[in-house]
């Protein structure tokens, strides 16, 4: 179960950078950026 | 390059090093506390050494050794079983690094789920640590998570079956120590843990085992004593020897169907007599206001006072607060209590420890003068 949730959040993370760096609208920039975060933090195992 | 690649890769950086900050912050955390070995101190163990499926895992932790020259009872203190709440943390230090025995054994485990004190819980805004000023320099301890660290254990069922009872709970439960009780040697980290913890009984025949808590102010076990049927006697006789001192404690028998906890599943699965105390905590309760370190240190709190006026706590609260000193004070002294207890009953096998401050000791002079210098850095 652990590595399924890993790898959930692995193609969600990659997602959201793919989404930051699809869309011309800087608020949503942003937001995927703050999104990248917690995330990035749970891949790496430190929170 | 485009406009929106520019500020695509700005904001990635930004979000980069906004998480090597967090990141570091965090990380921080899992440099456990400096705790000094006392002069009663006679060994330094592992819980691993009683349980080795723990060794190398983030559960195991260690387990201080007090043994008196002359043969006696036995006594674990469980300090850090839910790292939110600091007396039963602190309390333990303060037996580690004042306690000298005479008869008898005293076991401490002053960070039983050392996992949860490498996180903080989310969204409770808690400080990461707190500091103790002493005469020596301030000694900083950690405030951690109820619970164990998630990345340590993750992730959680939906529901939280406790193995030995069936009983259901919500799956957060899954990693809370006071709830995986007798614990499995195949189970989660925490059931691990609580499986160590046992087989630490077992195999020292631990006559005694008392379990350091605190509560918010408006649930209603606090300044309470809870026992296992076989300990009431024990327990009972305790609370008379704090009354004497104008100590105010309630005692409460442990719920038959409430599982996984201390003082039930301990008392049934081993011989020991099981006991856990609560003290009043502002700074876990959902009342409260500001959460700064403050608040742990002093237990001051308007809402609470104000909650206080409404008759909505369980404990006296006016604006001087539950101070550290004073919670930490109730747990050392109701330990002492228990020895003197247990002594009266059993003068053939004694428990005797000298060097333990005494509860108008904390209140007069502070928690301070009562921990020991740190070492020099080399």
């Amino acid at each position: 179960m652990f590595y399924i949730y890993l790898a959930i959040l692995a193609i969600v993370l990659a997602l959201t950078v793919w989404v930051l760096f699809d869309t011309k609208k800087l608020s949503l920039q942003v937001t995927a950026a703050m999104v990248i975060v917690p995330l990035l933090l749970r891949l790496l195992m430190i929170k | 390059m485009q406009k929106h690649t520019i500020s695509a890769i700005i904001c990635l950086a930004g979000a980069l090093v906004a998480a090597a900050i967090a990141g570091a912050s965090f990380l921080a955390m899992r440099k456990p506390d400096l705790i000094v070995r006392g002069p009663g101190v006679t060994d330094v163990k592992m819980l691993s050494d009683w349980f080795p499926g723990l060794k190398g895992t983030p559960g195991d932790t260690e387990v201080y050794i007090l043994k008196g020259a002359d043969d006696g009872a036995s006594m674990l203190v469980l300090g850090g079983t839910h790292p939110n709440e600091p007396a039963g943390h602190i309390a333990a230090i303060m037996l580690i690094e004042n306690a000298q025995p005479k008869s008898g054994t005293l076991y401490v485990i002053p960070r039983a789920n050392a996992s949860g004190f490498t996180a903080n819980d989310p969204q409770e805004g808690a400080p990461q640590s707190f500091t103790i000023q002493t005469p020596n320099g301030p000694r900083v301890f950690r405030y951690g998570s109820r619970a164990t660290n998630p990345i340590h254990q993750w992730p959680d069922p939906n529901v939280y079956i406790h193995a030995s009872s069936g009983q259901t709970l919500s799956g957060s439960e899954t990693r809370n120590l006071n709830r995986g009780y007798p614990g499995r040697p195949d189970g989660t980290l925490t059931e691990r843990v609580c499986y160590g913890i046992v087989q630490l009984i077992k195999k020292e025949n631990v006559t005694i085992t008392v379990d350091l808590h605190e509560a918010s102010p408006e649930y209603p076990v606090i300044n309470a004593i809870v026992a296992h049927p076989k300990a009431m006697q024990l327990a009972s006789d305790m609370v008379l020897g704090l009354e004497m001192q104008d100590i105010k404690i309630s005692l409460e028998p442990s719920p038959v169907n409430l599982r996984g906890l201390t003082h039930r599943e301990l008392g049934d699965f081993t011989d020991t007599l099981p006991v856990l105390m609560e003290t009043a905590n502002a700074s876990q309760g959902r009342l409260r206001g500001r959460t700064d370190e403050a608040l742990v240190l002093t237990g001051k709190d308007k809402w609470y006072v104000r909650a206080e006026k409404l008759g909505r706590l369980y404990v006296p609260y006016d604006e001087k607060g539950h101070p550290l000193e004073e919670r930490v004070g109730r747990h050392v002294t109701a330990i002492s209590e228990l020895m003197n207890s247990w002594n009266l009953e059993h003068p053939e096998k004694p428990l005797e420890f000298e060097g333990l401050p005494g509860y108008e000791d904390f209140l007069t002079k502070g928690i301070g003068v009562f921990l020991l210098p740190l070492p020099a850095k080399n």
